[in-house]
């Protein structure tokens, strides 16, 4: 278990840097600066940071910016990318419209 | 709910979903295969370069003809494909729900094999989201399947093979390359391909990374620069190129997720996040399997390798052979995969520097840093050798697994030996007619045929060319040596092709005798 604010108190403040406008998440519009900050509000883990900022959890469901957005929590926390807790995996692997996922299993009227 | 059930389902089918499916059909089994896409074949269908290999491993043969005879073994072994059908989960139980059309269907098998592949890897700099930037396989996917022209001028992120081959190819397609960068310090791909790149003029830039892309409604310029020692740019390095399009060929992550899903144990490795397997592909789920590119980056190789003994795995678990008939199949299949993974690039050595040959020869240094072998760095390979008369020259310095040209050429004149990955080696005793099978069959196309004195103080080069419009005799141009700079002018003297060479035009051009050593690309002047 990861002491959260002995982590943050290591790894010290959030600081400003030129690229922090720039996209990361290009499916729901999340910059490396919001992840970088993320990271000094706790949030330490990808899955963490998909529910918190949605980074992911668009249309390639992370398929482009996940090794991203893992290297830039890592290199905020001070770790290897390896360290960093990957995100779960679950079903629908790929985007699905919500009118099929609703008839799967025999459709909603049944 | 229905549930259908099959003895063995595969999800992908590329090379490795394709390959297990065909040797598990072949003892029996009734396996189904999803794909998500609208043909078969994974990648190979854009494969349109010759593959490395030896003659077993259907070397020399383009990618795409190989995914043609995939597919052709797959339908007379009744293997049943399913595509535009999207895996959208897989579970413990063995259980798959895969979106077709617009319902979700649910299997069941008695085994799984996930060869879902890898897709490629992003980096982000300012401006990477402009219309433009698109990775090396969406190049290909335009130029091969659909034969759009991905721009004009472009500038290739990325030396590894795909980086390298993709480069090739736009060319081929009529594109410019204006530069080709990598942040690493060395060439990542095979030397040859590197060289045939570099010949047609493409300025190769390792230690550079791109600093931003330019353009307001979409790419007009790429700024790259320098990285130093902490992969940072050093100011005042960077350097402006007018491009259109910046194509990235940065690497592959395996698409490992439904394996996760299905809890399979996972390892988190540089390479991307691969499935624990054993060495037939077998998982920590029982009945789970997994070949090719999602349980490790290699190549369509030996992703058909991997197939094939997974393929052989699942009809020994599901009881169609015994463990005997398996294990000689997989000694043999192992075999097989082993002589692909020797080498300069097998695994083990990666980014590792090789220094030397397995020969003992130094190892161009300029070929990994510049992209070329220099004229005086060429002299002192065992397929580089002076005669009176054509012969054959081969510029081939790196260790890989390749032997084509050996068997191509029927006078005896090439030797590589039992070794697939040893330098070819010239027999001065025996005499080249002239054929130029050699030259046709090399993937890389490293081979030339080089002749001194056909008429006074002039001599020939033959060099394999494959690019359009197809120069005729009389044609006179200009000869660019191993780094694309003008050496001479030359005089087209001979244009061949026959269908043993698969499309690889021999191109002949008459040059000063003091340059056949020296030209290696010709080029109607500009």
């Amino acid at each position: 278990m990861v002491d959260i604010q002995a982590k943050l108190k290591e790894i010290g403040p959030f600081v400003e840097e030129p690229d922090d406008d720039l996209l990361v998440c290009r499916c729901e519009e999340v910059t490396k600066g919001q992840i970088r900050k993320a990271v000094h509000e706790g949030i330490f883990t990808l899955e963490e940071m998909r529910r918190y900022l949605r980074s992911g959890m668009g249309l390639c469901q992370g398929q482009t910016c996940g090794k991203l957005v893992k290297s830039i929590i890592a290199s905020e926390l001070k770790v290897s990318p390896a360290e960093v807790v990957p995100a779960s995996s679950r079903a629908p692997m790929r985007p699905i419209e919500m009118c099929i996922l609703a008839e799967d299993g025999g459709g909603c009227d049944e | 709910m229905k549930i259908e059930r099959y003895d063995m389902i595969v999800i992908g089918a590329g090379p490795a979903g394709l390959s297990a499916a065909i040797e598990a059909a072949k003892k029996g089994l009734k396996p189904i295969v999803f794909d998500e896409n609208a043909r078969p074949g994974g990648q190979l269908f854009k494969q349109i370069h010759k593959f490395f290999g030896s003659k077993e491993h259907k070397a020399k043969v383009r990618g795409f003809k190989i995914g043609e005879e995939l597919l052709e073994e797959a339908e007379e072994y009744g293997v049943e494909v399913i595509l535009n059908a999207t895996v959208v989960g897989l579970y413990p139980e063995k259980e798959v729900t895969v979106k077709i059309g617009d319902k979700v269907k649910h299997y069941k098998g008695d085994a799984i094999l996930v060869a879902t592949g890898a897709s490629e890897n992003m980096v982000n700099f300012e401006g990477w989201t402009k219309p433009g930037v698109i990775g090396a396989g969406a190049a290909q996917t335009m130029m091969n399947l659909h034969h759009i022209k991905p721009g004009n001028r472009i500038l290739m992120l990325g030396s590894g093979n795909v980086g390298l081959v993709v480069s090739y190819q736009l060319m081929q397609a009529g594109c410019e390359v204006v530069a080709l960068a990598d942040a690493a310090p060395r060439v990542g791909g095979y030397g040859v391909h590197a060289a045939k790149v570099a010949r047609c003029g493409v300025p190769f830039y390792l230690s550079h990374t791109i600093v931003k892309v330019e353009g307001d409604e979409c790419v007009t310029g790429v700024v790259i620069g320098q990285v130093g020692p902490d992969w940072k740019v050093i100011p005042g390095t960077e350097k402006h190129f007018d491009v259109d399009t910046v194509c990235l060929a940065v690497g592959l992550s395996p698409m490992s997720q439904l394996l996760k899903q299905a809890e399979v144990k996972m390892n988190d490795t540089k390479g991307g996040h691969v499935p624990e397997c054993d060495k037939h592909g077998a998982t920590s789920v029982p009945g789970i399997y997994a070949a090719g590119d999602v349980s490790g980056i290699e190549e369509a190789s030996s992703a058909m390798i991997e197939g094939r003994m997974s393929g052989t795995a699942i009809a020994c678990y599901l009881g169609y052979m015994t463990e005997e008939e398996r294990d000689s199949r997989i000694d043999e299949l192992e075999k097989q995969l082993d002589t692909l993974r020797q080498g300069m690039f097998a695994p083990k050595n990666r980014g590792k520097l090789v220094e030397k040959t397995d020969e003992g020869i130094d190892v161009s240094m300029n070929l990994l840093n510049k992209g070329f072998v220099t004229d005086d760095e060429i002299e002192r390979f065992p397929g580089v050798t002076h005669q009176k008369g054509i012969h054959p020259v081969i510029e081939c310095t790196q260790n890989i697994p390749c032997n084509p040209c050996q068997d191509a050429c029927k006078m005896g004149c090439i030797r590589i030996g039992e070794n697939i990955t040893s330098l070819p080696a010239i027999d001065p005793e025996k005499k080249c007619i002239g054929c130029g099978m050699c030259v046709a069959s090399c993937s890389g196309q490293s081979i030339f045929l080089v002749e001194e004195d056909v008429e006074e103080g002039y001599g020939e080069v033959t060099m394999p060319y494959e690019f359009l419009p197809v120069p005729e005799v009389g044609d006179r141009g200009v000869a660019l040596g191993r780094n694309g700079q003008y050496v001479c002018d030359a005089e087209v003297t001979k244009v061949r092709i026959a269908p043993a060479f698969d499309h690889t035009y021999l191109l002949t051009i008459k040059v000063p005798n003091d340059m056949v050593m020296r030209a290696r690309f010709y080029k109607k002047e500009a």
